[in-house]
């Protein structure tokens, strides 16, 4: 592959050299993206809070501007003036860095995602998307993973109880369903045959009919947006914050801007994360184009608004409508079912790519290796409990006989 | 041709990163401002002992932070390392098996199939459970309306309540 090749394959603003010209464009592509970010997680948090309040029969911010859409900017400036505590026992340097490790991994994620066509400004061709590198999608999920660490370095650092908790917890549900998320994204990237995110929109473009979420089945799109709801922390799998058991989870300790920057985050996160579903699963930018004048630039962009805020909404209805998932039931959709799932899922896509043949074959090989599976959990649920368990249970204390006798209606003394 | 980083036909397209760390410098420019923002306008007093204790919800906390945890969260991240690097060899396979052909599959194939042992055996010696609440049910017999009726039957027959 030669050289020309491989850069026209990514943005076609850099075919011809780098000019002081190109510098500004990609300046002002960088700030219009930065800018896009927070003007959109602003409008997320309106928007979650009033659809919550209209799903619970509350009005919901009101009176801050126009239906209450400067709520969040009267939050976030009211948070300035908030007294800045850093708790006697945390570890103030990394303290201080977990609000960045959360909030610019978020912001990067952003710069891969394509939000329109192309445009034409003084003779230079430019994509609308901040950046298309080559490992577009890899970077994405790089960016997530460091996410990680933000939250799991917040509750360590704070020096107390439930933050710790909560870090733990979280950092293993992320990973698990890392897993699941990174074996999903292979699907796309097997059928599109590259990691950058513009030719993943662009192999989608002839129609709903092309797009991945229908090509691939819909199983991938499931599992991806099953474990991007836990990656980004969403309810129904939001056990890293539930309050009711671990006061506010791994920000507790966080006050004044800290906090706003962990929030900041989290809903850019939520934001990012439809937009991605979009990209990988509904053609992205792609839809029908009306001959209008500049409907060529106008349209792709409408078309992922509009699909990227159905996802939004989808979170927030999620939100409204699911109770918290229990932190066990959580890991074991992750390990149980995604993981085994989206391998074989992955394994099927490849061998039809190939030949019938193979795909037939695979479909023959996921068969048995769905058996054995079945087998493993038969023998697990035997050894689970038992002395020959690798674990012991986490709860082995012994249960009091009077709880004993309640939940079980057997009389004192009586054997079973 | 590109910014830098061209070497020939080795190309490593720095340009277009570029724009990423664009947006990674402005982020961390950002947080930084808004930190010494907060630093000129929030209040400037020595904080009292109860606002940078731990918070509890009120209860004054006693104990220390948990040092131990559960071995299954140390296990979940070793098991999640093997996942990963597998994933980590899939991708540069996604992007060419169609190059590679029969080979290629038969070679995937074979490593998942390995990595999928792992899992289903982890699996079958009970190395990926969570939570207790099994055995509490597993040792009881089931709570029906029949069996409730009768133990309230019998809490309330005259020779118990004597």
């Amino acid at each position: 592959m030669s050289a020309m090749s491989l850069l026209a394959a990514g943005d076609p603003l850099y075919q011809h050299g780098v000019t002081w010209i190109v510098f500004l464009i990609v300046a002002v592509k960088v700030l219009l993206g930065f800018g896009i970010c927070l003007i959109s997680v602003t409008l997320m948090i309106w928007f979650e809070r009033k659809v919550i309040s209209d799903m619970q029969a509350r009005i919901g911010p009101n009176r801050a501007g126009p239906w209450g859409l400067a709520q969040t900017l009267a939050d976030g400036i009211k948070l300035f003036f908030k007294e800045d505590l850093i708790p006697e026992r945390s570890d103030r340097i990394v303290f201080k860095l977990a609000p960045f490790l959360s909030l610019v991994p978020a912001l990067v994620i952003f710069a891969v995602i394509p939000v329109g066509g192309t445009i034409t400004i003084a003779g230079y061709t430019t994509q609308l998307q901040v950046a298309d590198p080559p490992i577009g999608i890899l970077l994405a999920i790089a960016m997530s993973a460091i996410g990680v660490y933000g939250v799991m370095l917040a509750g360590w650092s704070s020096g107390s109880k439930y933050p710790l908790m909560s870090s733990v917890r979280a950092s293993a549900q992320m990973i698990s369903y890392e897993a699941a998320l990174g074996m999903s994204v292979l699907t796309v990237v097997l059928i599109s045959g590259s990691l950058s995110t513009r030719t993943m929109v662009d192999v989608q473009g002839g129609g709903p009919w092309h797009w991945n979420v229908i090509r691939l089945g819909v199983i991938p799109f499931v599992i991806f947006l099953i474990a991007g709801i836990a990656e980004t922390n969403r309810p129904p799998f939001d056990v890293v914050e539930a309050d009711s058991e671990l006061v506010g989870g791994f920000h507790t300790e966080y006050s004044s801007i800290r906090f706003a920057l962990f929030y900041l985050a989290e809903f850019l996160n939520t934001v990012t994360m439809s937009a991605i579903v979009v990209t990988l699963f509904f053609g992205g930018p792609s839809g029908y184009i009306l001959p209008i004048p500049g409907g060529t630039i106008i349209f792709p962009v409408l078309w992922f608004l509009l699909k990227t805020v159905a996802f939004c909404y989808l979170f927030v209805w999620l939100r409204g409508a699911l109770p918290r998932s229990r932190y066990d039931k959580l890991m074991d959709l992750g390990w149980r079912r995604l993981i085994p799932l989206s391998l074989g899922w992955m394994l099927l896509v490849a061998g039809f790519l190939v030949s019938v043949a193979w795909g037939i074959g695979m479909g023959i090989v996921i068969v048995v290796g769905g058996l054995v599976l079945s087998r493993a959990w038969e023998l697990g649920s035997e050894r689970e409990f038992t002395d020959s368990a690798v674990l012991p249970p986490v709860a082995s204390r012994l249960i009091p006989p009077r709880l004993v006798r309640d939940q079980t209606d057997r009389g004192e003394g009586e054997d079973q | 041709m590109c910014l830098w980083g061209v070497v020939r036909d080795r190309v490593t397209v720095v340009d277009q990163y570029l724009p990423v760390l664009g947006l990674l410098l402005l982020g961390i420019v950002f947080g930084a401002g808004s930190l010494i923002a907060s630093k000129l306008l929030a209040p400037h007093q020595q904080a009292t002992a109860a606002k940078v204790a731990p918070y509890e919800c009120g209860i004054v906390p006693e104990n220390d932070p948990p040092a131990r945890f559960p071995v299954r969260f140390y296990l979940v991240a070793m098991i999640f390392i093997i996942f990963d690097i597998e994933i980590v060899f899939l991708f540069p396979f996604a992007v060419v098996f169609r190059q590679l052909g029969n080979f290629g599959i038969v070679e995937i194939l074979v490593f998942s199939g390995v990595v999928f042992l792992s899992l289903a055996y982890l699996r079958s010696v009970g190395g990926l459970t969570w939570g207790p609440i099994k055995q509490l049910v597993k040792g009881m017999p089931a709570r029906t309306s029949e069996s409730t009726i009768a133990r309230i039957s019998a809490d309330s027959s005259p020779e118990r309540a004597a």
